[in-house]
């Protein structure tokens, strides 16, 4: 199921600008082979999906639950994402929404990126 | 004679509003059961009522006599105050008054705060509770303001901003009136803000005195702090102290250490994990007892603290007594902070006792390894502590305290020092792994009856989540409290039999008040899930407890 989103994850600009960093040299490999390619995209996917698990614990966790794992309803359970709302997403994390606190200035694109990549991960609908 | 004479001075020493709220009811407030003036239910903070129409053969006819929207959806930790007919309550987005008879409103004042605010509220998006004194309505926000409201009408009167998010400083504890001035403490050590607590006039907000909780280089308990007095962080103060009149003593309960991850602050770390006894008008430090030294496990030392008489081997024994995070029972002498008991009153592993003399913990070899490497440990109980914020009672005719008790362990694992050397406040203060260890029989909590003396049970309920409420006790021979799937409780106190249940609409994190109007007894307690636990921590068990805020106060039917 992962897998699947993974293959269809639109290239988010953030995104690409953490795989040419992170991972130049198979960058390079891409240009010559579309099998690697795609596994360089799903290995910078890991990463993504690795980092923004660890985003989440440090920034998110104490509200929405360890792992994602919700049980209030007090915080939204952002395992309800779906795959088209990611500018909901964005625009919910930069400015907030009531008690739920803005991130602006604390987050860059990139990171948010990462947190996409982890909930969207553990969606209940891929 | 002389109490005639001390009420008439005070009477001409501050003139009584129509509405008023004195400081010698405050000083009554034990002996006024038909209010509920203070946090605590008064000042020695024992949460117990000499009330007894309500009691172990009536409490079956218990019913509701109305409940109230709180329109607000983030948890009800506050703990309603009672005076001449009016409850006055708290959320984290306003404060109301409610007709107490007839659940009407009287008013309602909301609080906004900037939205990056919530950024450093670690714990739950809470407010626990409001103090009120001569016509007006005290409480802190979110957004570390401490506020005063008229209290016939609502009406801000003067607000005055404590500290900053980009500091890490949020507020959610209710202020304490003791010798005439406001007390107001703050939370923040998860994001290295540096704790203190402070004093404001309660006419116009002017702050009286700030004490910083740690140290600064130079300063008493700096050389606690070898590997850093410069920036030492933590010791937020985050619940309300109890007071002694008598000796003229606020104590006030100190917080952990920041980050919790210990590698990088050897020593003990003053004045975290502390318990400080300070007088009201000055905020000087009279005596401080330390529970947890040098803490890599979160033991802010919150819990409530409550005064209390025992006769300790035949004596009469001026006592403080603490349920503490880190899963003693201490009971020391409240004069001189000397050390009494302390004993284990849940699953202890820690630490194999706590040294009489010094008062210093013994640290078994895995709390040893906690603070020195980055290996997994397992340690009971849980960073979550025996118990937390929400206050227990006490029964003074036989001296036994009434503890909501989480009963669970943890894995634990500092991160590597490369993860939390570079922080600074706003950030997390955490810098370690935990992953929670539940008994096989799946009970996570338990409500328990303790001797403070011995730290044991007299008899203890188990709970498959822990209650994460306030306790209340009664002379009707009840202990007051309620569940996280939302049940009110009435328990024998005798016996720990649950005598009496009524489902709330959620989950209960609230704080159950009793007392009395025209000969009627009344019991009021808030519903509305949330709080860190709820938040946080994956629980099957309540998959289905819906939030939103409602105020219930219940009465009995006639015959
Ligand atoms: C202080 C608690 C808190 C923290 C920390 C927090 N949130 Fe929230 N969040 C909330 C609350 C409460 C809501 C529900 C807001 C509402 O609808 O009133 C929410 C809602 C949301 C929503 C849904 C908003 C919408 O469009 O309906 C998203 C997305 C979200 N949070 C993401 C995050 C992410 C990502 C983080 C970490 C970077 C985070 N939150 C940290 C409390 C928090």
């Amino acid at each position: 199921m992962t897998g699947a989103y993974r293959a269809c994850r639109p290239p988010l600009a953030g995104g690409l600008a953490f795989l040419r960093h992170r991972s130049r040299g198979r960058v390079v490999l891409c240009a010559l082979c579309l099998l690697v390619a795609a596994s360089a995209h799903a290995l910078a996917q890991d990463e993504a999906v690795a980092s923004g698990e660890r985003l989440y614990a440090k920034y998110c966790s104490n509200c929405h639950g360890d792992d994602l794992q919700n049980n209030s309803g007090v915080a939204f359970d952002l395992r309800r994402l779906k795959a088209d709302e990611h500018a909901r997403f964005v625009n919910s994390v930069l400015h907030g929404k009531n008690a739920m606190p803005s991130w602006q200035g604390v987050l860059a694109p990139a990171q948010l990126d990462d947190l996409w990549a982890y909930i969207r991960a553990h969606a209940y609908e891929q | 004679m002389k109490s005639v004479l001390f009420a008439t001075l005070l009477v001409a020493a501050c003139p009584l509003t129509a509405f008023g709220q004195t400081a010698n009811d405050l000083l009554n407030a034990e002996h006024t059961p038909q209010n509920v003036l203070t946090y605590g239910m008064s000042y020695s903070q024992q949460r117990f009522s000499p009330l007894t129409q309500i009691n172990r053969q009536t409490v079956k006819r218990l019913v509701p006599a109305w409940s109230y929207s709180m329109n607000n959806n983030t948890g009800e930790e506050s703990q309603p105050l009672v005076y001449n007919g009016v409850v006055y309550i708290t959320s984290q987005n306003k404060t109301v008054a409610v007709d107490a008879l007839t659940g009407k409103a009287i008013w309602n004042t909301p609080i906004d705060y900037p939205s990056d605010t919530t950024r450093v509220v670690c714990c739950g998006i809470v407010n626990r509770g409001a103090a009120i004194y001569d016509g007006k309505v005290f409480r802190t926000t979110l957004d570390a303001r401490v506020i005063a409201l008229d209290m016939k009408t609502g009406k801000q009167i003067w607000s005055v901003k404590s500290g900053d998010a980009k500091d890490g400083i949020a507020m959610t504890g209710a202020p304490l009136i003791a010798d005439g001035v406001l007390m107001v403490g703050m939370a923040g050590a998860e994001y290295g803000s540096r704790g203190y607590v402070e004093a404001y006039d309660p006419n116009d907000g002017r702050r009286l005195w700030r004490h910083y909780t740690v140290p600064r280089p130079g300063e008493p308990g700096a050389d606690s702090w070898p590997d850093h007095a410069a920036n030492a962080s933590g010791g937020s103060s985050w619940t309300t102290g109890a007071f002694d009149p008598a000796l003229d003593l606020v104590y006030w309960g100190i917080g952990n250490p920041a980050p919790w991850n210990a590698l990088l602050r050897r020593g003990d770390d003053l004045y975290t994990n502390s318990i400080l006894a300070l007088r009201p008008k000055t905020g000087e430090v009279v005596w401080y007892f330390q529970t947890s030294p040098n803490d890599p496990f979160d033991h802010d030392n919150i819990t409530s603290i409550i005064l209390a008489d025992l006769t300790i081997d035949g004596r009469p024994a001026k006592v403080l007594l603490q349920a503490g995070r880190n899963g003693f029972y201490y009971v020391l002498d409240r004069k001189t902070g000397e050390l009494i008991a302390a004993n284990p009153y849940v699953k202890v592993t820690w630490a194999s006792g706590v040294d009489k003399e010094t008062g210093r913990p013994k640290w078994t070899e895995t709390t040893k390894k906690a603070i020195a490497y980055t290996d997994q440990i397992e340690t009971w109980p849980h960073i979550t502590g025996g118990t937390n914020w929400y206050p227990s009672s006490f029964d003074p005719r036989t001296a036994t305290a009434y503890v909501n008790t989480t009963d669970y362990g943890m894995k634990y694992q500092p991160d590597p020092v490369e993860e939390i050397k570079n922080l600074k406040p706003g950030d997390a203060y955490r810098g370690v792994k935990i992953t929670p260890i539940y008994n096989a029989d799946g009970m996570r909590g338990h409500l328990r009856a303790i001797d403070p003396l011995t730290g044991k049970s007299k008899w203890a309920i188990p709970f498959k989540s822990p209650n994460w409420a306030g306790t209340l006790v009664t002379a009707g021979g009840l202990v007051f409290t309620g569940e996280l799937t939302g049940e009110f409780i009435a328990v024998d106190s005798d016996t720990g039999k649950i005598l009496w249940q009524f489902q709330t609409p959620s989950g209960i994190i609230g704080q159950p008040v009793t007392w009395e109007h025209d000969g009627k007894q009344y019991v009021t307690v808030a519903s509305g899930t949330g709080g860190v636990y709820v938040l946080k921590t994956p629980d099957p068990n309540l998959a289905h407890v819906p939030p939103g805020g409602t105020l219930w106060t219940f009465k009995l039917m006639d015959e």
